[in-house]
């Protein structure tokens, strides 16, 4: 990728003014994206993003300077540019390369292999099984990607990192219309692998079915009443609320300056006990996994949370500055443009012990948020939000109706203590993180959760 | 290569390859930020960006590649014919041809010609006032100043040469407060080439900040509520693509049909205008010279937003508001400046005119808990509790819940306090709106 005598240019020039550590980060990423709308190809795309970037560190402090243009001239001029933060002394040498740490891809059929008729396959069967679930469903959007992460990472320690990530992922949204209103129901599943993922993994007709069920039902329900409830969360994109109302406030980039609710708390009770968490960049072929990070270290399993007890936070290489903690294989950035921070890859509660059912029987009345959509946290004060976009009220332990519009809200601490039950079958969906180092690919996940008492946001009156 | 040759040579063989068209979108960005943190520089960058999008018209149908590396222009080409070829969509793909553009006198910008030293102090000095205004700021959980000079290019084989340069400066305070035991924060950003009278976002911050202390949730139920205008600027923007023609046309837009009916308050009227003051363009994503456009007037929908090929469809003109959501990616829609026109009434006299009711203040999770398709929002929130017209208190772990298009048709009153949110994939503006019922969810 790069002749060895320019690293060592670029990484010793970057520590001329008294860095004590330096940087080169080389990224070389291809992808596909098509769309289909109305059972019609209406986008195709292809890109290509190259560029490097170059980061110096002075005990704490933090430079980047990034280039799209990686001739030597510009890796240099972006090393100078770095470096002219800071205004010391050369005090170090970048070492020569003694730790090689290579990641190749795991993709059985490469993306390179295949062409646009294939891709367009998996979305005409998609959007077809959406429409034929129901004579309702007025509109299919059907999006496909697949990317090739190619990355490179050097530095003034002498490691020497590859790493090659591809990607995939299917999406498919139904929009449901009837008397003036309008529903929509989605499905995303995305692999860590190549096009063997829609012969191992992804069942195109199972996903757009899924997505009309959705709307469908949703387009019927009831608006979700409001109020102070108990709610049971179902399994797969569920553990975004692990992701949300825990997890950011256990990374690097709000712990190491003080800004995070669970600051101070390592091995203290954090959750109930019953509740263990984990985030896992090692397995094989999920969303967000590599071999190594973005700073070139290996990815770990790190048990954030074992028995309600905090052991870990997730700490890149200027958080382990900060806060005299080890990497934990965290560091992460969506490409070149981005300096790397601690972030999640595959996140989410092991298994417990409790039974599915009865955690719903024996719930009184609230939600069941069988699926969730997106969310967000304030990691200062931990106050957390994500919608629900398939629930149902229950009432005296039976499943009453579905509800639309429900939001459920709370604060991180609070909501880890509330968890009662945790079931036994755990399984994990994919979705996009941003962050101060961009969006990445991370998986969250959970097995079906109780919690005793959440803030549920609705617009409907009692059921 | 460089980007003229890698230009030339794409266009040449695109030509050569049976396309009836080619044309390149590119942008370019040269810029510079620093971050600080206890009078020390915590991040700081320099950022080149440079991307070549190249579009082709092969067989009526459009294709994409997009490249940052000026290398293998062959491989490109074919990668652009290769994705037209999949396209199934019959829709016409006209670009623009060579044009005249209105002339667009911009603001001059000194910030960005200061040195890395000067900047890196306007944000030392910041972080200093902002910790000094009140004793309650405890740090700053961000405090930045970013410049630069942005480019976008668009040339193609029918002719077009749009140009445009901008220069552009923000700065960004985020003071984390305490009382007690209890923190709070809240940011606030200042645009353009006054950054360093920032006195205003210091006053800002610390006040969003104070105003969220003691806060605790109110009874569940419906209220009367008062949209701050940078909160109802946020909403007018996540739902702005309900009216975007490509929307209509795709069957996910409940304002498709709705032409010269009225879909709001008569008090409300809504410009897409691309020669506001303070963020002029001169054309938009595809080149096609800017103009303004009338969305909404007193509570009337007059039209939705074109770009070329979805203008074409509906057989008008674009209303240039083609955008690209990135540097890489397909001509899709976009507003310019598009805000709700202000109206009479001060925000003082909406807090009085809203007598009993919430202030909202602070809405968040929009990526979400709210649906563009059916109008639907239940978000969380923050804000004050207002009785016979006096704050009482300040109000948090809520969510508000309601639909746009009802929303837009109970505004009763509409501010005089009109607000721009930060410039993004178009730049969005509201005032203040008295709203006649939302359902919170509290307690």
């Amino acid at each position: 990728m790069i002749k060895s005598s320019i690293v060592t240019a670029v990484l010793d020039e970057a520590l001329r003014t008294g860095g004590d550590f330096s940087e080169l980060y080389l990224q070389d990423t291809e992808s596909n994206t098509l769309s289909m709308i109305d059972g019609k190809v209406e986008n195709a795309n292809y890109n290509r993003k190259v560029g490097a970037g170059v980061r110096v560190l002075s005990g704490t402090r933090s430079a980047y300077a990034y280039t799209a243009d990686t001739s030597d001239e510009a890796l240099i001029a972006a090393a100078r540019a770095a470096a002219s933060a800071l205004k010391g002394t050369k005090s170090s040498e970048a070492k020569s390369i003694c730790v090689e740490r290579v990641g190749r891809s795991c993709a059985q059929i490469p993306f390179s292999e295949i062409d646009n008729a294939k891709r367009m396959q998996l979305l005409r069967t998609a959007t077809s099984a959406a429409r034929s679930q129901s004579g309702e469903i007025t509109q299919v959007v059907a999006n496909f990607m697949d990317v090739t992460h190619r990355i490179a990472v050097y530095n003034s320690e002498g490691v020497h990192a590859e790493d090659v990530r591809p990607r995939t992922r299917l999406s498919v949204q139904a929009v449901a219309m009837a008397n003036g209103e309008a529903q929509t129901g989605g499905v995303s599943p995305g692999y860590g692998m190549g096009f063997e993922a829609y012969r191992d993994r992804i069942d195109p007709s199972a996903v757009g079915r899924e997505a009309a069920k959705t709307a469908v039902t949703m387009l019927h329900a009831p608006e979700c009443p409001a109020g102070a409830v108990p709610v049971v969360i179902d399994g797969g994109f569920g553990g975004v609320i692990l992701h949300e109302a825990c997890v950011h406030a256990l990374e690097a980039t709000s712990v190491g300056r003080g800004n995070s609710v669970f600051c101070g708390k390592l091995g203290q009770q954090i959750a109930s006990p019953i509740v263990n968490a984990v985030d896992d960049g090692t397995l094989p072929g999920e969303w967000g996994s590599m071999h190594y990070d973005d700073e070139g270290n290996p990815a770990q399993c790190n048990h954030l949370i074992e028995n309600g007890i905090l052991k870990t936070y997730l700490v890149d290489i200027l958080g382990s500055r900060l806060m005299d903690h080890p990497v934990t294989g965290s560091g992460r950035r969506q490409n070149y443009t981005f300096a790397p921070t601690s972030r999640m890859t595959n996140t989410f509660f092991a298994p417990g012990q409790d039974d599915e059912e009865e955690m719903i029987r024996t719930m009184g009345s609230g939600l069941f948020a069988a699926k969730m959509g997106g969310g967000s946290v304030n990691p200062l004060t931990g106050e957390f939000n994500f919608a629900v976009s398939e629930g149902y009220w229950v009432k005296d332990g039976k499943i009453l109706c579905p509800v639309r519009g429900a939001t459920l809200i709370g604060k991180g601490a609070d909501v880890l203590m509330k968890i009662d039950r945790i079931g036994r079958r755990m399984w994990m969906a994919p979705g996009m993180c941003g962050s101060v180092s961009g969006s990445i690919p991370t998986n969250v996940g959970q097995p079906r959760i109780r919690v005793s008492e959440i803030t549920v946001g609705g617009k409907g009156g009692a059921l | 290569m460089t980007f003229e040759q890698f230009k030339d040579e794409c266009f040449r063989l695109a030509l050569e390859n049976g396309c009836e068209a080619a044309e390149v979108y590119s942008v370019s960005n040269d810029g510079f930020s620093v971050n600080v943190l206890n009078a020390e520089i915590i991040k700081y960058s320099v950022e080149r960006d440079n991307g070549f999008n190249l579009r082709v018209i092969f067989g009526g149908k459009s294709g994409y590649a997009y490249t940052e590396a000026f290398e293998d222009p062959e491989s490109l080409v074919a990668h652009a014919i290769d994705n037209a070829k999949a396209i199934e969509n019959t829709d016409e793909n006209p670009m623009q041809d060579s044009c005249e553009y209105p002339v667009i006198e911009r603001k001059p910008n000194p910030v960005v010609d200061l040195t890395e030293d000067e900047k890196i102090n306007i944000a030392l000095n910041l972080e200093r006032d902002t910790l000094a205004f009140d004793d309650r700021v405890n740090r700053l959980g961000y405090c930045a100043v970013s410049t630069g000079v942005s480019g976008k290019h668009i040339y193609n084989t029918k002719g077009l040469h749009a140009d445009a340069e901008e220069k552009y400066s923000y700065a960004v305070v985020g003071p984390i407060l305490r009382q007690g035991e209890e923190e709070r924060e809240a940011y606030a950003f200042k645009f353009g080439p006054d950054v360093m009278q920032y006195d205003e976002i210091i006053k800002e911050s610390v006040d969003n900040a104070l105003m969220q202390f003691n806060a605790k949730p109110v009874e569940s139920g419906e209220y009367r509520v008062l949209l701050r205008n940078d909160v109802a600027g946020d909403l007018l923007q996540a739902f702005s693509s309900m009216f975007f023609a490509d929307r209509v046309q795709k069957g996910l837009s409940l304002l498709a049909g709705k032409k010269g009916e009225r879909i709001a308050s008569s008090a409300v009227t809504i410009l897409d205008d691309p020669f506001e003051k303070d963020n002029p363009r001169e054309f938009d994503d595809e080149g096609v010279p800017s103009v303004l456009t009338e969305v909404v007037k007193d509570g009337v929908l007059q039209g939705y937003l074109y770009n070329l090929k979805t203008a074409l469809k509906d057989g008008v003109q674009s209303t240039s508001n083609a955008g690209r959501g990135g540097a890489s990616a397909p001509v899709d829609t976009a507003p310019s400046n598009f805000y709700i026109v202000k109206g009479e009434k001060s925000y003082n006299e909406l807090v009085s005119e809203l007598d009993s009711g919430l202030i909202i203040t602070e809405l968040s999770g929009m990526h979400a808990g709210l649906n563009p398709v059916s109008g639907d929002f239940s978000l969380i929130a923050k804000g004050l509790l207002v009785e016979g017209g006096n704050i009482i208190r300040s109000v948090d772990q809520i969510t508000c819940a309601g639909n746009f298009i009802s929303m837009m048709t109970s505004i009763l009153a509409v501010g005089s306090d009109l607000r721009f949110g930060i410039p993004g994939f178009g730049r969005f503006g509201s005032p203040s709106l008295l709203i006649e019922k939302l359902v919170i969810a509290g307690k």
